[in-house]
């Protein structure tokens, strides 16, 4: 062993164990059926499934109770009123999902040995992120979809199968995913800058869920339309399916006083989400590129 | 055949003292380099550079010529790396923590299972459907210990191999590793001085950052003379026989009725004449240097730091 005269080939190989050169693609697939394999049997993964199931449940069973004919009246006859009004809360179900899964996904990489275990392949980092990425947006679409199917099955029970807006249901359980993708976004960029995967996770619940919130009633308090909240962007789930939306409301507070609120158009709040992940993203595969094992 | 190299590599953490300081060396394989040195002397700092995990602060580090801060793809592509603690995620078992590995690595279906079944038999794993989180840290560090030789990678770098290993553990991976440096390049740091005299051909003595000795194992033994020997007679052996040793060794010291430990100048005159004295004494079974040779010049070479006695 002496030191070398030349440089030898990049991609010299021992040569025992036929290799073929792999795509990012390949790799990418790779990652993602990892991390999948990973997260389906996760505490987080069943506890946030139990908790979907357990409030779509109850919900389900008290509208039940209270008889087939009251809930028919209380949501005007109308069956995409009835979904538009239960899907109100798929915004937490996402928001939990998207930090449940998305919080500590990359900073596992370098507060735990996970790091060491994965960054030492050849793998791209951007590959990585990506992979993870698609794993976190399948198990959160498992947890919204099972919501959503709750939902689907209110709207046939009380309405019937033939009056429920299926196309709506359809276009509103995209907006979703679209929510989904961006609230994910968020989420990574906050774990690939917090090394703590905890507080990543905690981080992601209060940006996302209260953070929004508060800076949308702050923003709309002062007279202005909160364009840039995601949580705003957010509403579009279920305006799709709400045939009585209205942009903008003025609400007389006095003598020529009003309190304004706003609610997303549906192109509106594609248009937001879309540009949350075209943002944080990008930004999430450039800080986790930088990031150095230090511990 | 596979190399490493850092060139005027250096590393600083903020306005802290750099961990490493215009270090540079190359390796080609095949061969094994023992990476030593006290805690804190930049060993796992250098390795992490080499597969980029950290950014140099200056200089460059190539794997197989090529640098992890250009292509890391392609410089971690025939190397398999065993850094501080690696953990695959607990959920999975110990057979889809190794085929993730084995698919980045290029393999096909069939190899990842046969690579899998190599490293079973090599590294005696655990049953392969046991879930990561069930394994004890032994089986743990050999599962991330298969993970680096999933794909047979022509660099192997290891940091630690044997933490956490049982004695039984321990011998295996040295078996292996003297298996594996006769086709590979294996450049391990350690603190286990038996583990690189059986395993290494080559030292790097790292102190404070920087290269203090790099060199054959072999010759560094010859410039180390080890000053302390242990003696074992065949009979019992009274404690006044040992006047005559006070003479020539710095001192004597009484462990049992049948072995002394004498402590000496080191050199081969002095060492030869005690061997006479104790064979006056009576048969002797056993004359060997109490430290290895390699401890003995990592204790000679890496100086104590001032609040060390």
């Amino acid at each position: 062993m002496i030191p070398a005269q030349s440089d030898p080939p990049g991609n010299a190989q021992s040569g025992a164990v036929p290799r073929r050169r792999v795509s990012d693609f390949d790799q990418w697939r790779t990652v993602t059926f990892l991390q999948l394999g990973h997260y389906i049997r996760t505490n987080r993964f069943y506890g946030l499934l139990g908790f979907v199931v357990l409030i779509s449940g109850l919900t389900l069973a008290f509208e039940a109770d209270a008889g087939v004919a009251a809930v028919q009246l209380q949501q005007l006859y109308r069956p995409s009123e009835y979904l538009s009004n239960y899907l109100v809360n798929t915004g937490l179900f996402v928001v939990l999902a998207a930090a449940f899964f998305g919080g500590d996904a990359l900073s596992v990489d370098f507060s735990t040995g996970t790091g060491y275990y994965m960054l030492v392949l050849p793998i791209r980092r951007p590959v990585l992120l990506a992979g993870r990425y698609a794993a976190a947006t399948l198990v959160t679409l498992a947890v919204v979809g099972v919501y959503y199917v709750f939902g689907a099955a209110g709207a046939v029970y009380f309405f019937g199968a033939p009056s429920v807006p299926w196309s709506l249901w359809l276009e509103s359980l995209g907006v979703a995913i679209l929510f989904a993708l961006a609230a994910l976004s968020v989420a990574f960029c906050i774990s690939a800058f917090i090394r703590s995967p905890s507080a990543g996770v905690l981080v992601t619940v209060l940006a996302l869920y209260v953070g929004f919130a508060t800076l949308q009633a702050t923003i709309e308090l002062a007279g202005f339309e909160p364009w840039f909240s995601l949580s705003y962007a957010g509403g579009a789930m279920a305006a799709v399916l709400d045939t009585d939306f209205v942009h903008i409301q003025n609400i007389p507070l006095g003598e020529d006083q009003y309190y304004t609120i706003w609610a997303a158009t549906v192109s509106e709040g594609l248009e937001i989400m879309a540009a949350y992940v075209a943002v944080f993203l990008p930004l999430s595969a450039y800080l986790y590129q930088r990031k150095e094992s230090t511990g | 055949m596979g190399s490493l190299e850092v060139s005027a590599l250096s590393k600083q953490f903020g306005r802290a003292p750099p961990v490493l300081h215009d270090l540079s060396f190359r390796y080609e394989g095949p061969g094994a380099v023992g990476y030593l040195g006290p805690n804190g002397a930049g060993k796992t700092t250098t390795l992490k550079l080499l597969v980029g995990l950290l950014r140099p602060s200056r200089g460059h580090a190539y794997l197989n010529g090529v640098d992890p801060m250009v292509d890391r793809k392609r410089a971690l592509w025939d190397v398999g790396a065993l850094i501080e603690t690696p953990e695959p995620y607990p959920t999975l078992n110990v057979h889809e923590a190794l085929d993730a590995v084995g698919r980045a690595r290029g393999l096909s279906r069939e190899n990842v299972d046969r690579e899998v079944d190599r490293c079973h038999e090599l590294l005696d794993l655990p049953p392969l459907g046991q879930r990561i989180g069930w394994l004890s840290k032994g089986q743990r560090q050999r599962v991330a210990l298969a993970s680096t030789l999933m794909g047979d990678p022509s660099v192997v770098l290891l940091d630690e191999p044997t933490s956490g290993l049982d004695p039984a553990e321990r011998v295996l991976v040295r078996r292996l590793l003297n298996q594996l440096k006769r086709d590979h390049l294996v450049f391990m740091s350690s603190h286990q001085m038996l583990e690189v005299t059986e395993v290494c051909d080559e030292v790097v003595f790292l102190h404070q950052g920087q290269v203090l000795l790099r060199d054959r194992v072999e010759r560094v033994a010859g410039r180390i003379r080890p000053r302390q020997v242990d003696v074992e007679f065949e009979r019992p052996v009274a404690p006044e026989s040992a006047a005559p040793l006070r003479g020539v060794a710095t001192e004597v010291a009484v462990l049992s009725d049948r072995r002394w430990r004498i402590t000496f100048d080191g050199s081969d005159e002095t060492r030869v004449r005690l061997l006479g004295l104790c064979q006056g004494l009576g048969p002797v079974v056993q004359f060997a240097n109490t430290s290895l040779v390699l401890e003995e010049a990592y204790l000679e070479l890496i100086p104590k730091a001032p609040n060390e006695t």
